[in-house]
C-alpha cells in the first residue's frame, strides 16, 4: 500500500512510472511463421490500456507474453525493469473461456479461495477475505454453487474474482467478454472500469470490439495481423467515470469509432 | 413414489426369469443334479446365513478382492499420474504395459504360487496384476486430459508440484479414476473366485468347487446367487461414493 501514493491517476498518466515496457519484441512460432513483430509499448502504472485487433493479429500471444507464459524470440519483454522469465502473482490474467479457466469441483467461494490458499494459511482469515471478494462480484448469493450452475457472466465474475484475490500489480484481460451477451457484457464493463479506479491496477484488456477498446481505455493500441504490428496508438481522453450512454455518444468516442473502424478495414 | 414405480419393470422381469427356472425344474426339464429349483439354491443359501457357516468363506473371499483392488487401485493411479502427465514416463513405461497387459491375469497363477506358494500373498498378486488395468487405463486417460488452461492456472498462482497434483489434477482425472477402480473390483471378483478355485483357497469360490465336485447342486447355485448379491452391493456402494465425491458434475437424469 506505501506505493499507492507514488502511482498517479490515470488521467496524468504519462508521468507516472512504467510497469510494462516492450522492445521489439517478435514472436515467432515453431513453424518460423511469424505471430508479432517490432512490437514497442510501454505501459504505465494505474493506465488502461486496451488492445484491439483482428483475428490473426497475435493479440493473445502478445497477453500471454506479459503474463510470462511464453517468451519472445526477440526483444526484450520488461516488468518493473526487469525480463518476464515465468508467471508471476503479480500479474493475473483472466480468459476468455472462463468455463475452462474454472475448477468445476470447486464451489464460488472454493474457486477464488486456490488463489489464496499459499499466502493466507489461516482459513478463518483466507474464508472473511474470499466472503469479502465475493460479495464485491455480487456473487454472495451464489457463493456454495459449482460453476456449472452459474450463467456465463457469473462464471466470468468468479475468475475476476480469483485475480483480484491474487491481488495483482497488473491485471491482463483476454477479450474476457467476447463470450458474454450484450447486457451482461456492458455491466462487466462499467464493473471492471470500476475496479480498476478504485484500486489503481494497471490493465491490460484485449478485445477485437472497438467499441470496448475505446469505452474502456486510457489508450488503444491498435494491431495489424500476419503478422502482428502495431498499426496506430491512440490516447483516448475521453472523461471518467464513463457511462455506457453518454461516454458512446460523445463526438470523441466517435471520431476515434471511425478512424479506428477506417484503420482496421484498411487491412 | 416415481423411483418405485420405475422398479417395477426391472423386479418383473428377474421374477419371470425365476419362473421361468421354477416350472423348468419342477417339471424336471433339467435334471435336479444340475439345476436346483430356486426355492432350494435360495433355500440353502438362507440355511448357510443362518448356521452362520457362509461369513468365513465370504469373509475371506471379500477380503482378498478388497485388498488387491486396494493394491492395484493405488499402483495404477499412481502410474497413470505419472504416465499421463510426464512425457517422460510413457515413452518409458507404454511400450512394457502395452506387452503386459494382454497376459490373461489367471495366466499369472502359477508364477505368483511359485513365488508366494498356495498363500494369501499369491491371492492378492494375482488378483491385483489383473485389477490393475482398468484403473490404470483409465488414470491414464484422466491425467493427460487435464485441461491446458488448469495447468496455466497453476502456473500463474504459483502452485507447487504438489499442489498442482493434489489441487488440480487428482480431482480432474476423478471421474475417470473412479470408473476404472470400478471395472477393476468386478474384476477383481472374478479373479478372487478364481484363485480359491485354483489354490484351494477357503472362500465362495472354492466352496462351489466343491460343491459341484461332489453334485450339492442346491449350494452350487446358493454360491452363484451369493456372488451375484455381492457385486450387486458393492456396485452400488461404489455408486453411492461415486456420487458423493462427483457432486460438482451437471446431474445426469
Amino acid at each position: 500500500m506505501t506505493l499507492a501514493s507514488t502511482k498517479a491517476d490515470p488521467a496524468s498518466g504519462a508521468s507516472a512510472p512504467v510497469a510494462v515496457s516492450l522492445r521489439k519484441v517478435g514472436v515467432t512460432y515453431a513453424m518460423g511463421r511469424p505471430v508479432l513483430e517490432d512490437i514497442s509499448f510501454d505501459v504505465r502504472e494505474g493506465e488502461f490500456l486496451s488492445i484491439v485487433g483482428p483475428s490473426g493479429c497475435g493479440k493473445t500471444t502478445l497477453l500471454r507474453m506479459l503474463a510470462g507464459l511464453l517468451r519472445p524470440t526477440v526483444g526484450e519483454a520488461l516488468f518493473d525493469g526487469q525480463p518476464i522469465m515465468a508467471p508471476s502473482r503479480e500479474r493475473a490474467i483472466v480468459f476468455q473461456d472462463y468455463t475452462n479457466a474454472l475448477l468445476p469441483w470447486r464451489t464460488v467461494s472454493g474457486n477464488v479461495a486456490l488463489a489464496l490458499e499459499k499466502t493466507m494459511p489461516v482459513k478463518a482469515e483466507r474464508d472473511a477475505r474470499v466472503a469479502q471478494l465475493v460479495e464485491k462480484m455480487g456473487l454472495s448469493h451464489a457463493a456454495d454453487r459449482f460453476p456449472t450452475q452459474l450463467s456465463g457472466g457469473m462464471q466470468q465474475r468468479v475468475q475476476i474474482a480469483r485475480c483480484l484475490s491474487q491481488e495483482p500489480r497488473i491485471m491482463l484481460m483476454d477479450e474476457p467478454f467476447g463470450a458474454l451477451d450484450a447486457m451482461t457484457r456492458q455491466t462487466l464493463q462499467d464493473e471492471l472500469m470500476a475496479l480498476a479506479a478504485e484500486r489503481r491496477t494497471t490493465t491490460v484488456f484485449i478485445t477485437h470490439d472497438l467499441e470496448e477498446a475505446i469505452y474502456l481505455g486510457d489508450r488503444v493500441i491498435v494491431l495489424s495481423a500476419n503478422p502482428g504490428r502495431i498499426a496506430q496508438t491512440i490516447e483516448v481522453e475521453l472523461p471518467r467515470p464513463r457511462h455506457q450512454l453518454t461516454t458512446r455518444e460523445d463526438p470523441r468516442f466517435l471520431a476515434h469509432r471511425h478512424h479506428l473502424f477506417g484503420l482496421l478495414q484498411g487491412h | 413414489m416415481k423411483r418405485l414405480l420405475n422398479l417395477l419393470p426391472p423386479l418383473a422381469f428377474a421374477g419371470a426369469l425365476l419362473l421361468i427356472w421354477h416350472v423348468a425344474t419342477d417339471l424336471r426339464l433339467v435334471s435336479p443334479v444340475f439345476l436346483p429349483t430356486p426355492a432350494r439354491a435360495f433355500g440353502d443359501l438362507a440355511a448357510r446365513f443362518a448356521d452362520g457357516t457362509i461369513w468365513e468363506p465370504l469373509g475371506a473371499t471379500v477380503q482378498r478382492m478388497i485388498f488387491g483392488w486396494f493394491f492395484a487401485s493405488l499402483v495404477g493411479i499412481a502410474l497413470g499420474a505419472a504416465i499421463g502427465l510426464t512425457p517422460l514416463a510413457r515413452d518409458l513405461l507404454e511400450p512394457t504395459l502395452e506387452f503386459v497387459r494382454p497376459l490373461p491375469a489367471s495366466a499369472m497363477i502359477p508364477v505368483a504360487i511359485l513365488f508366494f506358494g498356495l498363500s494369501e500373498n499369491m491371492a492378492v498378486s494375482v488378483i491385483a496384476f489383473g485389477s490393475i488395468w482398468p484403473v490404470l487405463m483409465s488414470s491414464i486417460y484422466g491425467f493427460g486430459a487435464v485441461r491446458v488452461r488448469l495447468q496455466e492456472v497453476s502456473a500463474l498462482l504459483g502452485l507447487s508440484r504438489v499442489e498442482f497434483l493434489s489441487k488440480i489434477a487428482i480431482p480432474s482425472a476423478m471421474p475417470d479414476i473412479l470408473a476404472g477402480m470400478r471395472s477393476g473390483l468386478a474384476v477383481s471378483l472374478i479373479l478372487a473366485v478364481v484363485t480359491e478355485m485354483q489354490a484351494s483357497l477357503p472362500g465362495l469360490g472354492r466352496d462351489i468347487f466343491l460343491a459341484q465336485r461332489s453334485f450339492r447342486s442346491g449350494e452350487l447355485y446358493a454360491g452363484l446367487v451369493m456372488l451375484g448379491l455381492l457385486g450387486v452391493l458393492i456396485n452400488h456402494g461404489l455408486q453411492i461414493a461415486e456420487n458423493r465425491l462427483l457432486r460438482w458434475r451437471p446431474q445426469r437424469s
